[in-house]
């Protein structure tokens, strides 16, 4: 046999060794520690685990060598080189260590050089690791190319340790030319392929996490507004159908405490919705505070409905609302079906996500409420300047005319139980004109002939219907920013009037004191904000100031007045 | 007697106060005014001991009022105000005492005490006014607050006294001495007060004398007395 064909005949020896040593490594990667390995971010323990399997391999690569000239070609470099490049420089020395002291207690006169280089060749294999990640080219890690070149580069330096350090030299060099070429391509290829076979493995646990990623973000996407409603039969319906269709189980139900809200899916012919919870597990998890799950292979769900149920497995998840359970969503699967690992998870995120949703939704209906509330105590919040001014007027007046004073103090009386009984959201002209009044009687008595007041209102108007706390504000505006800053008296005209198909209040002051009605902002908003809410958008108010001449603030309303949906719910 | 200004814009307030202040017995009500205009001229020329002052005044606010007073003739003060406690409390340490409206004739006594004390030990008054930010001028019938910073030159004369923008001329009753005191400007005359900022080109006469002129083409003399600080002034 002449050496080429020698070396030929191992080279196919070698590969048919490595396809058996490939097969493990294939069985390796569909374990389940597998999955949970992220290349180029290792942890202690994950770390030992790799020791101990890259170890394994290498080893076995010795065991499925064959002896040549006293010596074993084989692939034990596979196992080193890979620990290396995947788990750096310290856990590739250690493989190629303990493999090569392993081979060391095998004899023969390459013991002691195989043993070193091995060693060696888990080091050459740590440093790829660390060009590359220094690089920034952690996906390289899992390239078969840097695999193939990093244990081409490691077979070369060990057949260079052999004839370094075997005795006698010539038979280290007749062992090498023989070896040389059957080692470094089964060793180089061995290695590429291997870490091929781990790079798809690692893609198709990816792009089941993407699809997985992507139904959870759809669920979410169209559940997201669905318990801003509340949570009861109607919401759980809709939460019952996207559920079903996304995750394409058998069957969901949502019940609250005490019973079914809704139920999709196989079975629905008799679990119906209103009917009192009967599933042990749903009433565990609601009782329990946790996540119930009969996975009908060890054990079997069983209906307490109807033997003839479909059904063999579920997964119940209570459903919390503020620490509270409030309820449960539950997915089946039929007798004949796997419930899936990735369905259970999905139960359990969407059901931590409603739970959220339900309290953001209560958070939202709190601060809206807390909105409604503030303004309504704005508007009817009496200014204490007003207040007081009144009272030290009517004091006064009490000295000369005690008749006035008690007229005033009536006034005073009439607009304060305006103010707080306001219950609607709209009262007629006349009613809000009333209110004006008793303002006006009051604010006259303390600035006496400094104020003016015509009033220009089409009678036909007083049924008409207007926001409440529209007027009255807006006179107060009118004298605080304008009439109580002038020196010579001044005047309001407040008008009614129907113009070109709108109803038209006006409210005209003589002072002019445009800088001034910048500062009225608020109040003016919130007027503003009621009348275009109850009435409609194309209503509201405008201001026009011409400089020491006049303020004119107008408010537009529908010719017939506005309707209100909610002056009912109050 | 005690002699009291009040100055209260609702003509009801006025009265009110007046009559408490009466019943006490202590008090002499010397005039009262409705707003701040009026306030300075009674003050400058009746020299109450104590004002009476409302905070919240049409134009010209209680506090703006005194910030126009000559501090030689500054009265004792005591606010009095609806619900302004807040922006009272920043002047608490200056002024003598605060009411709050409507008032009863206990709070009256306990102040008119307080102020009889003052007076007797001729407690220096505690106000000091502030700077002036516009001045308050009579056109007809209306009244206009110039800001300062409009104001080239004020000048004194027998008409009274008057503010000198580049548009117009404005009567004032707040006195020179006063302006010179607590605004800008700068006194170059015994008649006149010049606004630095306004100046143009000053002419070097005979006599140790020079003229003004602004940046509106008005001519402002400067007499000896003044002539080195204003040329100090503009760095000749």
């Amino acid at each position: 046999m002449d050496t080429l064909l020698f070396t030929q005949h191992n080279i196919f020896m070698l590969l048919q060794q490595m396809s058996v040593f490939l097969v493990i490594a294939y069985l390796f990667t569909k374990s389940p520690v597998f999955r949970t390995f992220n290349i180029g971010d290792l942890r202690p323990k994950q770390m030992i685990i790799l020791y101990v399997v890259f170890s394994t391999f290498s080893i076995m690569g010795t065991y499925f060598g064959f002896p040549i000239n006293d010596a074993i070609a084989n692939t034990r470099a596979i196992g080193a080189v890979l620990a290396g490049i995947i788990g750096g420089p310290a856990l590739g020395t250690a493989v190629g260590l303990t493999s090569g002291l392993h081979r060391m207690t095998l004899g023969g006169f390459t013991a002691v050089s195989c043993g070193i280089s091995t060693t060696l060749e888990g080091l050459i294999g740590g440093l790829f690791h660390l060009y590359l990640v220094r690089n920034n080219q952690q996906s390289k890690l899992l390239s078969p190319k840097i695999a193939f070149i990093a244990t081409f580069i490691a077979e070369v330096v060990q057949m260079l340790t052999i004839l370094a350090t075997a005795k006698p030299y010539t038979e280290a060099l007749a062992l090498v030319q023989v070896i040389y070429l059957p080692m470094i391509v089964a060793n180089s290829c061995g290695s590429a392929i291997f870490v091929s076979i781990i790079r798809d493995q690692k893609s198709m646990f990816d792009k089941l996490g993407v699809i997985f990623s992507n139904k959870a973000l759809r669920i979410a996407d169209k559940t997201l507004s669905i318990l801003s409603k509340g949570f009861n039969e109607d919401t759980a319906d809709k939460l019952a159908k996207v559920i079903h269709h996304e995750t394409g189980v058998g069957a969901v139900a949502i019940t609250d405490r005490e019973k079914v809200l809704a139920f999709q899916g196989l079975g629905s012919d008799h679990h119906t919705v209103g009917i009192t919870l009967t599933s042990p597990e749903t009433i565990r998890a609601i009782n329990e505070d946790r996540i119930i799950f009969v996975d009908g292979v060890k054990k079997q769900w069983k209906c307490a409905l109807s033997d003839k149920c479909p059904l063999g497995s579920i997964l119940s998840v209570p459903l919390r609302f503020d620490n509270e359970v409030i309820g449960t969503i539950n997915l089946f699967e039929p007798k004949d079906k796997i419930f899936l690992t990735m369905n259970k998870t999905l139960g359990e995120g969407i059901t931590n996500l409603l739970s959220n949703q339900l309290l953001y939704a209560r958070y939202n209906k709190q601060k809206s409420l807390l909105v409604e509330a503030e303004l309504k105590l704005i508007q009817a919040q009496i200014n204490p300047h007003f207040l007081f001014n009144a009272l030290n007027t009517i004091i006064a007046i009490l000295r000369r005319d005690s008749d006035r004073a008690r007229e005033l103090l009536l006034h005073i009386s009439n607009f304060f139980r305006t103010n707080l009984k306001r219950k609607s959201d709209l009262a007629t002209l006349e009613d809000e004109l009333d209110h004006v009044n008793s303002y006006l009687v009051i604010e006259k008595a303390r600035f006496e002939d400094r104020l003016n007041i015509i009033m220009d209102i089409d009678s036909k108007l007083l049924n008409i219907k207007i926001p409440v706390f529209t007027l009255q504000p807006l006179i107060e505006n009118s004298i605080k920013h304008g009439i109580s800053d002038m020196i010579t008296p001044g005047t309001v005209k407040i008008s009614a009037k129907s113009i070109d198909g709108m109803t038209i209040l006006a409210i005209e002051d003589n002072a002019g004191n445009c800088g001034e009605w910048d500062s009225t902002g608020l109040g003016m908003n919130i007027v503003e904000k009621c009348i275009k809410s109850i009435c409609g958008d194309q209503y509201g108010l405008e201001v026009e100031c011409v400089p020491d001449e006049r303020t004119t603030v107008t408010v537009k309303l529908p010719e017939r007045g506005c309707r209100s949906d909610k002056s009912t719910d109050h | 007697m005690i002699r009291v200004l009040i100055i209260d814009d609702e003509r009801h307030a006025r009265e009110e106060m007046e009559a408490l202040l009466s019943e006490t017995g202590e008090v002499e009500v010397v005039n009262s005014c409705e707003n701040a205009f009026d306030a300075l001229k009674a003050i400058n020329q009746h020299r109450p001991d104590v004002v009476f002052l409302d905070i919240q005044m049409p134009m010209v606010n209680g506090f703006e009022l005194l910030s126009m007073v000559n501090q030689d003739i500054m009265p004792h003060v005591v606010f009095v105000t609806a619900y302004d406690e807040y922006s009272l409390k920043a002047f608490e340490e200056k002024t003598l005492d605060y009411i709050l409206k409507p008032v009863s004739i206990e709070r009256i006594n306990k102040t008119v005490a307080k102020l009889k004390e003052l007076l007797v030990t001729a407690q220096p008054v505690a106000f000091e006014a502030e700077e002036i930010k516009r001045i308050p001028c009579l056109i007809g019938k209306r009244i206009k607050l110039i800001g300062l910073d409009k104001v080239e030159f004020v000048s004194t004369g027998t008409r009274g006294h008057y503010l000198v923008t580049s548009e117009d001329e404005y009567y004032t009753d707040i006195t020179l001495k006063v302006l010179e005191e607590r605004t800008n400007l700068i006194r170059c005359h015994k008649q006149y007060l010049v606004n630095m900022d306004f100046v143009n080109e000053i002419a070097l006469l005979e006599n140790g004398l020079g003229v003004i002129t602004t940046s509106s083409d008005g001519s402002v003399p400067v007499s000896r007395m003044y002539l080195k600080k204003i040329k100090s002034m503009l760095l000749l």
